[in-house]
């Protein structure tokens, strides 16, 4: 079979300037021009807009390709998770690999563009999807108090994103948020929403 | 890996598919009773209803995020020429 050269050269420049998207919108916002974008990736400021006409075409197709990637891991763990225990862990396995540019997206998600804002909410969607069955099937068991699915998922999420919003008063320095607060947020989440054992004469 | 036509999911295991049916391109959640595909009304209305079930939306908003998501999907390109 014949290995079209070119057509592999243009995929490469395209991975290429959304994995430096990735990074420098993580370090500086998504406000950044994508003249610093295309420098940092070493690629002539044409070439990106040859690739993404607009900035939000590429905002959009770096928010998808970080959902699939999210999304695969999630799904993976999710498939052998059977309590909501170790979906949240997982979850927070995940957030943790994303942290900064996940933390850069939800402190700017009001001001991009509606379609980047419905991309992030379907990310959240294949969280919620995980979330759902597992918790459902809790409630169902007894083990965790029957309350809104939404409103457990949102309490979670609040919580998570709080500490990742306000990153500077519960760290000092670069050091992961999620880290070093893991535990705490987990088990208080948990205390929050479980049963109360039932004691058996 | 295959993903849903319909959806998007990743489909590894026999059970995600619709029908047990690997040879499908759509999972089970996409899939009628019968094993048959969802139709756009049906799938836009089932993904509406999971994104207010899940997340709490008002559902207006959840119907053009399910409206965005299904655009991108090769099952539903025609529907939004
Ligand atoms: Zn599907």
């Amino acid at each position: 079979m014949k290995v079209n050269t070119r057509k592999i050269q243009k995929l490469n420049t395209r991975k290429k300037i959304i994995e430096t998207a990735y990074k420098v919108f993580s370090e500086k916002g998504f406000s950044v021009p994508s003249s610093i974008i295309a420098k940092e990736a070493g690629v002539s400021h044409g070439s990106i807009f040859a690739h993404f006409p607009t900035i939000n075409d590429l905002l959009v197709s770096l928010l998808s390709d970080f959902g699939d990637k999210m999304g695969a891991r999630l799904h993976v763990l999710a498939k052998k998770t059977d309590s909501v225990e170790n979906l949240l862990k997982e979850h927070l396995k995940v957030l943790k690999e994303y942290e900064t540019f996940y933390s850069r997206l939800i402190s700017e998600i009001n001001i991009l563009p509606d379609e980047a804002k419905n991309t992030f909410a379907i990310i959240q969607s294949t969280v919620a999807f995980h979330f759902a069955s597992v918790i459902e099937c809790e409630i169902e068991k007894g083990t965790v108090k029957k309350l809104p699915i939404h409103m457990l998922f949102n309490t979670w999420l609040g919580l998570v994103h709080y500490y990742l919003l306000n990153k500077d008063f519960f760290s000092e320095s670069n050091e992961s948020v999620i880290e070093r607060y893991s535990s705490e947020l987990l088990s208080t989440y948990l205390n929050l929403i479980k049963n109360e054992r039932r004691v058996y004469e | 890996m295959k993903t849903c036509i319909a959806c998007g999911m990743p489909m590894e295991d026999i059970a995600d598919f619709a029908a047990n049916d690997p040879s499908k391109d759509y999972c089970i959640y996409c899939s009628r009773p019968d094993g048959e595909m969802q139709s756009f009304e049906e799938k836009k209305e089932s993904f509406t209803k999971f994104l207010v079930m899940t997340q709490g939306f008002d559902e207006n908003v959840a119907r053009k995020i399910a409206e965005g998501m299904m655009r991108k999907l090769p099952s539903w390109e025609k529907y939004f020429d």
